[in-house]
C-alpha cells in the first residue's frame, strides 16, 4: 500500500471518529449552546477530514479539484449555519445557562440560573 | 458491506417516519421531515440515480422545510395529544401495508436485465440512445426530453397548475398593505 | 437575519456560486446528471436564501411577483412552442429531427435533437424556478392568524 493510501486511511478514520464524537455530543450535552459545539465539530472536523481523506484517495485529478470546491463550500456554509442558529437564539433572549451546576457552597454569590428548558422559544 | 449501508439507511428511514408521526411538537417534526428527505436523497444516490437525488435534496431538505416553517407561523406550535386509541384505522393501515409488502414479492430484482421495464416497449432505448442523440451521453435526459418528451410536457404543466392552485388559495387579503402578491392573480382567476 | 453581519457577508459571497451551479446543471444536463427540474429548484433556492437573509421586500425587488407570474407560463409556452414549431416545419409534435439546420454549424450552434432538448429543458427550468419562487412568496407573505 502506498503512502497516500495509508494517509487517506488515517484521515478517513479520524474523520469518522470526530463525527461520532460530535454526534455523541449533540445528544448528551446538557444545554443548547453546548450542543452547538457538537454540531460544529461534526461540520468542520468530521466532514473536513473525510473529504481530505477522499482527496488523498483520488490522487491528482479532476476529482480532487471538485473535492476542493466541495470542501470550500462545506467549510463556509456549515459553521455559518451554526452561527445563524446561535445568534438567532441570543436575539430571542435564550441565554446560555452559565451556572448550570452550582457548586455546593452554603452561600452562593452568583445567582443560580436554572436552565431555560427545551421548550421552543 | 453495501448490505450494511443499505440496511442502516432504510432502518433510519423507518425510525424517522415513526418519530415524525409520534411527535407532538411541530417544530421538531418539521426538522425530522428534513432529515427524512436527506436520507431519501442518500438512498436514491445508492440506487445510482444522482439526478433524482439532488432534486430530492434541494426540494425536500431545502425548500420544503422552509415552506413548512412558514406555515408554522399560521398554525400553532403543538398538536394536542390524541386521547383514544383508534383500532380501525390502525388495522386498515396495517392490512394495506401487508398487502403492498406481499405485492412487492412479485417484483423483479433491482437492475435485472430481463425485467419487463427494460424489455417493453423495446430493449433498445439504451442501445439506440447514443446513436439517435448524436452522441449525448446522458440517457436519462434523452429519455425524459426526447423519447418521452410529451410526458415531460405534462409534468411541467402539472407544476404550473400546482403554482396556480397555490396562488388561488393563498391570495392575500384585500385589506393588507404593501405589495400585493396575489391580488392580480385573484382578479385574473375570478374573471376566467 | 439582516442584522447578522456574518450571515449577510457569507450570503453575498455564496449566492453567485449557487446561481452559477444552477446554470451549470441546466446546460450540462445532456452530459451529466442534471436538467431542467434540478436547475429550477437550485435557482429557486438561491432566491429563497436571499429572501430569508435580506427580507421579503428585498427579494421582491430582485424578482418582482408579476414577472414571476409571467415566467411561470412562459416556460410551458416555450416547451409547447417547440412542439408546435416542429409541427409547422412538417414533422410530428415534438419531433426534433425537424430542427436540423446547418447555420453556423462550425460555431457550435446545436441542431436537431440537441437543440430540441436544449429548448425543452430551458422551458422546464424557467417554469420550475418561477413556481417555487411564487410559492415561497405566497407562504412568506402571510400574516400570523393564530
Amino acid at each position: 500500500m502506498s503512502v497516500w493510501d495509508l494517509f487517506s486511511w488515517v484521515l478517513l478514520i479520524s474523520g469518522s471518529i470526530f463525527s461520532m464524537i460530535g454526534g455523541f455530543g449533540i445528544v448528551r450535552l446538557p444545554e443548547f449552546y453546548s450542543r452547538m459545539h457538537g454540531a460544529g465539530i461534526t461540520d468542520t472536523m468530521g466532514a473536513g477530514l473525510i473529504v481530505a481523506g477522499l482527496m488523498c484517495q483520488s490522487g491528482l485529478s479532476l476529482t480532487t479539484l471538485k473535492l476542493v470546491a466541495i470542501l470550500f463550500f462545506l467549510l463556509i456554509t456549515s459553521p455559518s449555519s451554526c452561527h445563524a442558529l446561535a445568534r438567532s437564539a441570543m436575539e430571542h433572549s435564550f441565554m446560555p445557562g452559565v451556572d448550570l451546576y452550582p457548586s455546593r457552597r452554603t452561600e452562593s454569590k452568583l445567582p443560580v440560573r436554572e436552565e431555560k428548558g427545551t421548550e421552543s422559544a | 458491506m453495501s448490505f450494511l449501508i443499505d440496511f442502516s439507511i432504510l432502518a433510519f428511514l423507518v425510525i424517522t417516519a415513526v418519530t415524525i408521526a409520534r411527535l407532538r411538537d411541530l417544530w421538531a417534526a418539521i426538522m425530522f421531515t428534513g432529515i427524512y428527505s436527506f436520507l431519501c436523497a442518500s438512498w436514491m444516490l445508492i440506487l445510482d440515480a444522482p439526478d433524482v437525488a439532488f432534486t430530492e435534496a434541494a426540494v425536500g431538505a431545502g425548500i420544503s422545510t422552509v415552506l413548512m416553517l412558514g406555515t408554522l407561523k399560521l398554525t400553532g406550535n403543538r398538536v394536542p395529544q390524541c386521547k383514544r386509541v383508534r383500532i380501525m384505522p390502525l388495522g386498515l393501515v396495517i392490512t394495506t401495508g401487508l398487502i403492498l409488502g406481499y405485492g412487492t414479492l412479485d417484483m423483479p430484482h433491482f437492475a435485472d436485465p430481463q425485467a419487463p421495464i427494460h424489455l417493453y416497449p423495446s430493449p433498445s432505448f439504451v442501445e439506440r440512445a447514443l446513436h439517435d442523440m448524436h452522441g449525448l451521453p446522458n440517457i436519462v435526459t434523452s429519455i425524459l426530453a426526447s423519447y418521452r418528451g410529451y410526458d415531460t410536457l405534462g409534468e411541467t404543466t402539472v407544476v404550473l397548475t400546482a403554482g396556480i392552485a397555490v396562488m388561488l388559495i393563498l391570495r392575500r387579503d384585500k385589506t393588507s398593505s404593501g405589495d400585493s402578491v396575489g391580488k392580480d392573480s385573484a382578479g385574473k382567476g375570478a374573471t376566467k | 437575519m439582516k442584522t447578522f453581519p456574518i450571515i449577510r457577508i457569507i450570503t453575498k459571497i455564496l449566492i453567485p456560486y449557487i446561481l452559477l451551479f444552477a446554470f451549470y446543471v441546466q446546460f450540462h444536463g445532456d452530459y451529466g446528471p442534471g436538467g431542467g427540474f434540478q436547475a429550477g429548484v437550485i435557482l429557486a433556492s438561491a432566491l429563497i436564501l436571499y429572501g430569508l437573509v435580506f427580507g421579503l421586500h428585498a427579494v421582491q425587488r430582485v424578482a418582482p411577483p408579476r414577472t414571476i407570474e409571467k415566467m411561470m407560463a412562459l416556460g410551458v409556452i416555450l416547451y409547447a412552442g417547440t412542439g408546435f414549431l416542429t409541427m409547422f416545419l412538417g414533422g410530428h409534435f415534438l419531433d426534433y429531427e425537424m430542427l436540423e439546420h446547418d447555420w453556423l454549424a462550425d460555431y457550435g450552434v446545436p441542431a436537431g435533437q440537441h437543440l430540441g432538448i436544449f429548448l425543452v429543458e430551458c422551458g422546464v427550468g424557467i417554469t420550475v424556478t418561477a413556481v417555487m419562487t411564487m410559492i415561497f412568496y405566497l407562504f412568506a407573505g402571510r400574516r400570523r392568524v393564530a
